[in-house]
């Protein structure tokens, strides 16, 4: 359900089921099961350690599930499934679904125009001249244009997040991703990063949201996922803020809002 | 007997001139082709087994080893061993690329893990192919911190190839026992050609602060500057919204 009350009709772009993920002996994700439609707006939330970013980044092979399926826009990428039938490539994968991090991970030894041209060069072929116009682009819709020859050293934690946003959008992706995109920023700088994520939220890309910005969430959010554990504890729309059935979800909203 | 010819620098300074130059050409081309198997031998160090235990035991080998045993082992050995025979020019190459190659290895290896885990996870994250993200996120910012490291080993190569007099290269020292054979004067001329290394040292120092300014982000110093003049005027011109 979208939160005007419309359902969410669009096809699925991210399906993941029975994700498990081991690190060593150490099992975070003990089989979980998410669908993110296209437009839908997807956060998830939970204390740390919940395996919430693991469960994200295995969205993007960034972790790669110990087992289960990841199908992103139809095709097959997970290590469960069918032995020996067709599998994508994560290169393939990544091209279609963007990420931002916690740490912004901008590249530092180039401008803020130029890590946006890099990926748009290596990634989508395109020439020199129209990479600069298109990152250009990028960084005006987040309105750091006037930014654009600065080092990432030379900007503050919200701006840097503001590149990365520019940065993955510039792609174009039909899904992106946000690894607690606040949490690393000071408290003033947050409002900056969260503005742009709504803008971007009110295109109509599909998102999906690790985040502790609970009335961002609120605001945002079509399917809110509270995760502990590695397990999913209870999903829902907008009113699981106000009205969740498990006591544990009660009790983390109700310390976090 | 007792008196100084400090003359003796100025007439034979051509030939200890030409002797510094050669010791510098050996030097600069073993270090071009070390930082290439440096670097392969890192990759190696950093990859799984068994391709990181071969890497380490050269690594352990070869650091250990003194550059005259080395230039020995390939002059003389080597060329029997295997029926080649080297100029001393190549010898005094291969014997530096062998034992710097294990150092510059260690240096970009310690440069490369020192590159937080994101900055690699946000080029794949975007797409790019992994040798590409290597190519150009991990390796420059690698390059930037070995650095000063690596002007280091190149002032490094450049005294090691004193010992290369035994195998008969014309570089500083043979040079001023050439002449030393002739006029007695060795204390003149060892300190003309200890000069002459702690000169080379000094501008290696100036050289390698350069190319560590042209590196840094924003680009600091005239120089650098002056290199990426062009990018950055470019960057200003799309910065004003132009």
């Amino acid at each position: 359900m979208r939160q005007d009350g419309s359902p969410v009709s669009g096809p699925p772009v991210a399906e993941l089921r029975g994700i498990r993920k081991a690190f060593g002996s150490k099992e975070v994700l003990h089989g979980v099961d998410l669908t993110v439609h296209a437009g839908e707006h997807v956060v998830i939330f939970g204390p740390s350690g919940s395996g919430k970013s693991t469960l994200l980044r295995s969205i993007n092979l960034l972790e790669e599930p110990t087992e289960g399926s990841v199908k992103v826009l139809g095709v097959e990428y997970g290590p469960g499934l069918e032995p020996g039938g067709p599998r994508g490539k994560a290169v393939d994968l990544r091209r279609c679904v963007g990420m931002v991090f916690q740490q912004f991970n901008l590249f530092p030894h180039l401008s803020a125009l130029d890590n946006i041209t890099l990926p748009l060069r290596s990634v989508k072929g395109v020439g020199r001249s129209e990479a600069d116009e298109r990152a250009a682009a990028a960084l005006k819709r987040v309105g750091l244009l006037p930014w654009a020859a600065s080092y990432p050293s030379q900007l503050s934690g919200g701006q840097q997040q503001r590149v990365a946003i520019a940065r993955a959008l510039s792609l174009e992706p039909e899904l992106m991703l946000f690894d607690e995109p606040t949490s690393a920023l000071d408290p003033e700088l947050v409002g900056e990063v969260l503005g742009v994520m709504r803008t971007v939220a009110e295109s109509g890309m599909t998102m999906v949201v690790v985040t502790h910005e609970l009335n961002f969430a609120r605001e945002i959010g079509d399917l809110n996922v509270f995760m502990e554990d590695g397990r999913v504890v209870e999903t829902g729309g907008r009113e699981l803020f106000d009205h969740c059935t498990s006591a544990r979800t009660q009790q983390f909203i109700g310390a976090v809002l | 007997m007792n008196t100084y010819d400090w003359g003796l620098i100025w007439e034979n300074a051509p030939l200890l001139l030409h002797g510094l130059l050669t010791a510098i050409e050996v030097a600069a081309v073993a270090m071009v082709l070390s930082l290439a198997f440096g670097l392969g031998l890192a990759l190696m160090r950093l990859a799984r087994a068994p391709f990181s235990w071969i890497a380490a035991a050269y690594i352990n080998v070869f650091r250990g080893v003194p550059a005259l045993v080395s230039v020995i082992w390939v002059y003389f050995g080597v060329s029997l061993l295997l029926g080649v025979s080297f100029s001393v020019f190549q010898a005094g190459v291969i014997a530096l690329v062998l034992l710097y190659s294990a150092f510059l290895a260690e240096i970009y290896r310690s440069a490369l893990t020192a590159i937080p885990r994101g900055q690699r996870e946000a080029g794949l994250a975007l797409g790019i192919s992994a040798g590409r993200v290597f190519r150009s996120v991990t390796l420059p910012q690698a390059t930037k911190i070995a650095v000063p490291n690596i002007g280091n080993m190149f002032i490094g190569m450049i005294k090691d190839t004193s010992v290369f007099t035994v195998i008969g290269l014309l570089e500083v020292v043979r040079v001023t026992q050439n002449v030393v054979s002739t006029t007695f004067q060795p204390f003149v001329l060892y300190t003309a050609a200890a000069g002459l290394y702690v000169l080379v040292a000094f501008a290696l120092d100036l050289l390698f602060r350069t190319l560590e300014k042209l590196m840094s982000t924003p680009q600091q110093g005239r120089v650098a500057r002056a290199v990426n003049s062009r990018r950055r005027r470019q960057l200003e011109v799309i910065a004003s919204g132009a």
